[in-house]
């Protein structure tokens, strides 16, 4: 079993930015689309957003597992649980309000009522600025960024050395992993051990995977002990730990972390002390039901 | 060098020494390969969820090693499996998922036998409370990122999450917690 990291050099401008400044940006942004229900601030992150995720000049086939995680998730939020049940709308949006279909629509022949206001659709458009903003940072991140430069990036961001030094570590553990846990499968299934997906019910899916989990998680707690042994003899935590890869700001990372912090204290200004927090509706919205 | 007590006398649970830093990362390594592996069995139509055999990884580490290993092993152990994945980056289902080991790791302050049925039991009641407030949090802060009632939040991102997770720790927690105490025991480990 193959494991392969889905970051590649691309040579974009999202490659020459500091990760420090880039997780600054993306907690920025998600604090700032998460401030506010307004139409007009939630548009302006959104399009930010998109600047940004076209920085990374990813294509459809790279990210394309990434989008169909997140589409589920908006069918599912946006689709289902605000359009259809309503329950979605139910933390924000009132009661009540103007039905799209007042006197109820005919489809195949038949006649049908739908509670659908135009305020819950409206709702639903500004879920989806608020939720695609934040996913188009989010979800570009695996693709994007270096995984040698996690550790030294919580490191430098503040994380005590111990705790980013076991987040490079297990980057590394990974591949071997992955091995044993292909070899541990080829054994058990030389012994008529069957893991088909899709058949039987949760329970016997449970009892199925029991044979693979046990000897592939105690075979790495009993390896662990000579990656401990050998850390210590080589005088681990002894001292302050030095990074084989180097970050370093340039005049840009500083200007992305100074547009970052504008970006978010306009927003809660514009939230707070301009109360444009709440959800509201534009008129030209109505104007297009009436 | 701290060493985890695994049998015997009283337990420091709150040590991070170099054992628990390889510990942490093989658990994270190893959840995020085992969740990636098992991918393929993805819930249709529940927001954000998948069955993940996998869960019980943290929950046991959490056991095994203390409350810091549970939890790292969750959180940075979901962060790798959604970049291997290709999901992205979600930090409030990945606290959501340290704090599923973060539990069971304070309960490992009771544990000194693992194959002993009040440990198990123990074990048990841990999955229940760690899988509630993980994914209660995670589910929560969806109320905070996409604005859903109290009662979306409970039927498309709690319970299916919850009680996935409980199913999968609840039967294979045990069998972990006894395979462990027989290498323990083998291997004659303080």
């Amino acid at each position: 079993m193959l494991v392969s990291w889905n970051y590649r050099y691309r040579n974009s401008p999202m490659d020459h930015i500091d990760p420090r400044a880039r997780f600054i940006f993306s907690f920025a942004l998600l604090f700032s689309a998460t401030t506010t229900w307004n139409p007009n601030i939630l548009a302006g992150i959104f399009l930010i957003a998109l600047i940004w995720y076209s920085l990374g000049r990813l294509t459809w086939k790279d990210t394309r597992f990434g989008w169909l995680m997140i589409s589920i998730m908006l069918f599912t939020m946006i689709v289902v649980n605000t359009i259809i049940t309503g329950g979605g709308a139910g933390g924000v949006v009132p009661e009540g309000g103007q039905l799209v279909w007042p006197a109820g629509f005919d489809l195949f022949g038949r006649h049908f009522t739908f509670g659908l206001t135009v305020e819950r659709l409206w709702f639903a458009v500004s879920q989806l600025m608020r939720i695609l903003s934040i996913s188009l940072v989010f979800v570009m991140i695996p693709y994007t960024m270096d995984s040698r430069a996690y550790g030294v990036t919580f490191s430098k961001l503040g994380l005590p050395d111990r705790l980013a030094y076991t987040m490079e570590l297990s980057f590394r553990f990974i591949p071997t992993l992955a091995r044993n846990f292909q070899v541990t499968l080829d054994a058990q299934r030389a012994r008529g051990f069957e893991l088909d997906a899709g058949k039987g019910s949760l329970v016997q899916k449970v009892k199925k995977v029991a044979p693979l989990i046990i000897p592939v998680t105690m075979n790495a707690i009993v390896s662990s002990e000579d990656i401990a042994n050998a850390m210590d003899l080589r005088g681990f935590g002894q001292q302050k730990r030095t990074w084989l890869y180097e970050l370093k700001f340039h005049w840009w990372d500083w200007a992305l972390i100074a547009f970052s912090i504008l970006m978010l204290l306009v927003t809660l200004l514009l939230a707070y002390r301009f109360e444009m927090r709440l959800f509201s509706v534009p008129a030209w919205w109505y104007g297009l039901f009436d | 060098m701290e060493k985890t007590v695994t049998t015997g006398t009283k337990k420091n649970i709150w040590a991070f020494g170099t054992n628990q830093v390889v510990y942490a990362a093989i658990g994270a390594a190893l959840y995020a390969v085992l969740t990636w592996a098992f991918n393929i069995w993805q819930i249709p139509g529940a927001g954000n969820v998948g069955i993940r055999p996998a869960i019980v990884i943290p929950m046991f580490f959490g056991i095994a090693f203390g409350p810091i290993v549970g939890f790292i092993t969750g959180f940075v152990g979901n962060i790798l499996a959604d970049m291997l994945s290709g999901y992205g980056f979600w930090l409030w289902w990945d606290l959501g998922n340290g704090i599923i080991g973060l539990i069971p790791g304070l309960f490992s302050a009771l544990i000194y036998k693992y194959n002993e049925q009040k440990s198990i039991i123990l074990g048990e009641i841990s999955v229940v409370l760690g899988s509630a407030l993980g994914m209660g949090l995670a589910s929560l802060s969806e109320r905070w990122v996409s604005g859903a009632d109290m009662n979306t939040v409970l039927v498309a991102n709690f319970l299916p999450a919850f009680l996935t997770n409980i199913v999968w720790g609840l039967i294979l927690l045990p069998l972990l917690m006894i395979a462990y105490a027989a290498i323990v025991s083998r291997s004659g480990r303080s």
